[in-house]
């Protein structure tokens, strides 16, 4: 390697490294607050390092102690108590869970509909659904509120289960019609012709091929519900049936923000959605690839 | 027992693919569709798989109406020119698939996976996945697939056309060699006269949805039933020469500015004048240095070295071209003053306007009787 080279390769990684740590910054200092002693959390100057490691602020969070606010004596008792944090967080997986399970098994099977079978519109509907997730979901969410008002959903996990699934479903079929056009027929027609049923055909041979494009619809879809905080705040109005992204808001209490509280219930919440990423991505960017290039 | 196939039509919306296909496959023989792209041969396959519908017709295997079947109930196998192995399974389990389909026994499945591996000199590689596997070795593990069923019937689509031009030949060969080992009737579409005339028991010529000749592949080369048989079989095509024709017995074919010159006896019986499109293959044209009788003189424009053999490109009378293939070791070079003669029992004479070989409608003296 000539002088240059190295001169050149040590800028271009020193670049790199400062981006990356910018891009986590925020990530970094929500992590380093929730593992602050509560004095460490406004202090001036502001301590990247915590002088302390605590873990009370998770332990709170958790097992969610409300004795710990009356033995703090800086702390005022609030009636958004962390003891629902679990209960938001059992929320918030069952209707991401929920409503990416369903999601899913519409979207392969409307895609794979679409691909593969003679019907009219079945060319339009792919764009179709693309112009429905076009539309801002503020422009959405009243309608909708009053439909689920209608159908008596309204303050229930149902009433955003469902709300995702219009979201994410459209985007997610769009998504594997344009996967599943990259699949070659003969693959099920050699299927076929080995005396499998169309619907075993389907199992046995379509679903394992479109496998990254399932897993790529279903991280989307994952990430969209997780991260919803309109149709949430819009469709609920009992504390205990609150997903995290709103439920973390009752930490704002008057002028008093616990900050502590907050950033390890970020924390949490990213710590889910990090560790599906990392599993999965692999599988994610063929998908997207495989999308993009056929789609 | 035979395949026949009935008066089948198929059309995609106003387009006439196949317009009354009659064809009897015999038991055993290893039958090929040949045509140019468009013909409808894949087409004709694909409905004997049922993998589509005729538009009408019917297919019998031997007096069973199998045309409604299932593709997966009328037990036929068949490789795909794109191979179309699983790509999520290895070897073993692409093989194994249909028996799996249909129940067979665990035990069974393995021994039978493990004979047809033997065959085809795969099984070091059964636990492979497709992508590992080169061009020649995923052909024969689609051929496996095809095989492990022993189906009465393979239908294969073009299986040769991904390999590179070395392997052909081999799996040519080898395809053949398993054939004469497994005697399974074999229905193959290619649009390779060479493999058709090299592989095949009987040929269908296929153009416009259309059966063009179905016979042996002597007789489709020694006897094309009309000019596009003709020029569709056999390498380099053979030459079509205008302004020929029948008089007292002789034929003479117009050799520029009104002069006409005598080639050969009349090949056909009855002494009716008429006028014919001739047909000849350029192994059949014979050029001579110095001039000869029933020659006439042409001019060498091109001389291309194949190999073994040259193609000479000849301009005689008034612009006509035609081509002969000669010996490598010929002298001959371009632009050299030659005289150009034919072999007299291989001339090809044709109706002008309808293009049928005329020595098919009425007997060729040189036939035995």
């Amino acid at each position: 390697m000539s002088a240059l080279e190295f001169v050149r390769k040590t800028l271009a990684y020193a670049f790199l490294l400062l981006v990356t740590f910018l891009m986590c910054f925020p990530l970094i200092w929500a992590l380093s607050t929730s593992l602050k002693p509560a004095r460490d959390v406004m202090a001036t100057p502001p301590r990247l390092i915590p002088s302390e490691v605590t873990f009370a602020n998770y332990r709170n969070l958790i097992l969610g102690k409300e004795q710990y606010f009356r033995a703090d004596q800086t702390y005022v008792p609030t009636t958004a108590a962390p003891q629902h944090f679990t209960t938001w967080f059992a929320n918030s997986v069952i209707v991401s869970a929920g409503s990416t399970l369903i999601s899913i098994v519409i979207s392969t099977l409307a895609a794979y509909s679409i691909t593969r079978f003679r019907y009219w519109g079945r060319r339009i509907i792919p764009y179709f659904s693309l112009l429905g997730y076009m539309i801002p979901s503020i422009i959405l969410v009243f309608p909708m509120f009053m439909v689920m008002s209608g159908l008596a959903l309204t303050n229930s996990l149902w009433s955003l289960t469902f709300g995702y699934v219009s979201i994410t479903l459209p985007f997610c079929m769009w998504l594997l019609w344009a996967f599943f056009r990259g699949i070659p027929i003969e693959l099920e027609e050699a299927a076929l012709m080995d005396g499998a049923s169309r619907l075993r055909v389907f199992v046995d041979i379509v679903l394992p091929s479109a496998l990254p494009g399932i897993i790529a619809a279903a991280i989307f879809s994952l990430i969209v519900s997780w991260n919803d905080f309109l149709f949430a705040r819009v469709f609920i109005n009992s504390i205990e049936n609150l997903p995290l992204t709103v439920g973390v808001m009752h930490f704002f209490e008057g002028v008093h923000v616990d900050w502590g509280l907050m950033m390890a219930s970020a924390v949490l919440m990213t710590l889910p959605m990090a560790v599906l990423f990392m599993l999965m991505q692999r599988h994610l960017v063929a998908g997207f690839g495989a999308g993009a290039v056929k789609g | 027992m035979t395949i026949r196939l009935e008066h089948l039509r198929k059309s995609f919306g106003p387009v006439q693919v196949l317009k009354d296909i009659n064809l009897e496959l015999p038991e055993r023989e290893f039958i090929t569709l040949v045509g140019p792209s468009g013909c409808g041969k894949t087409t004709l396959l694909r409905i004997i798989a049922g993998l589509e519908t005729a538009s009408s017709g019917t297919i019998y295997h031997g007096e069973t109406r199998v045309s409604d079947l299932a593709p997966g109930k009328r037990d036929v196998a068949m490789v795909f020119q794109s191979y179309a192995l699983y790509p999520h399974m290895n070897v073993f389990d692409n093989i194994a698939y249909g028996l799996k389909v249909r129940r067979t026994p665990k035990a069974e499945i393995e021994a039978r996976v493990r004979e047809v591996a033997g065959v085809l000199e795969i099984i070091p590689l059964l636990e492979r996945k497709p992508k590992q596997l080169s061009g020649g070795q995923r052909q024969r593990v689609a051929l496996g697939r095809a095989m492990v069923r022993k189906p009465w019937l393979f239908l294969m689509d073009e299986p040769l056309s991904n390999l590179d031009a070395k392997l052909r030949v081999t799996m040519r060969s080898e395809l053949k060699r398993f054939h004469l080992r497994l005697e399974t009737t074999t229905i193959y579409v290619t649009h390779d006269q060479l493999e058709a005339m090299t592989m095949s028991d009987k040929i269908a010529v296929m153009d416009g949805g259309e059966v063009q000749q179905y016979a042996t592949p002597e007789e489709v080369y020694n006897r094309p039933a009309n000019t596009f048989v003709a020029g569709f079989i056999g390498s380099p095509p053979m030459n079509f020469l205008p302004g020929a024709a029948l008089a007292d017995g002789e034929l003479s074919l117009a050799t520029g500015s009104g002069a006409r010159t005598v080639i050969a006896d009349s090949p056909l019986a009855g002494k009716a004048s008429r006028e014919i499109l001739l047909g000849a293959r350029p192994q059949d044209v014979r050029v001579h240095a110095a001039v000869a009788d029933r020659t006439f003189a042409a001019e060498i424009v091109l001389v291309q070295l194949l190999g073994s053999e040259k193609l000479v490109e000849l301009a005689y009378g008034s612009g006509a071209v035609l081509t002969a293939q000669v010996k490598a070791d010929s002298p001959l070079k371009a632009g050299q003053k030659v005289w150009v003669g034919f072999d007299p029992d291989k001339l090809h004479l044709f109706d002008p306007d309808s293009g049928r070989n005329l020595a098919l409608e009425s007997p060729r003296l040189s036939d035995p009787a």
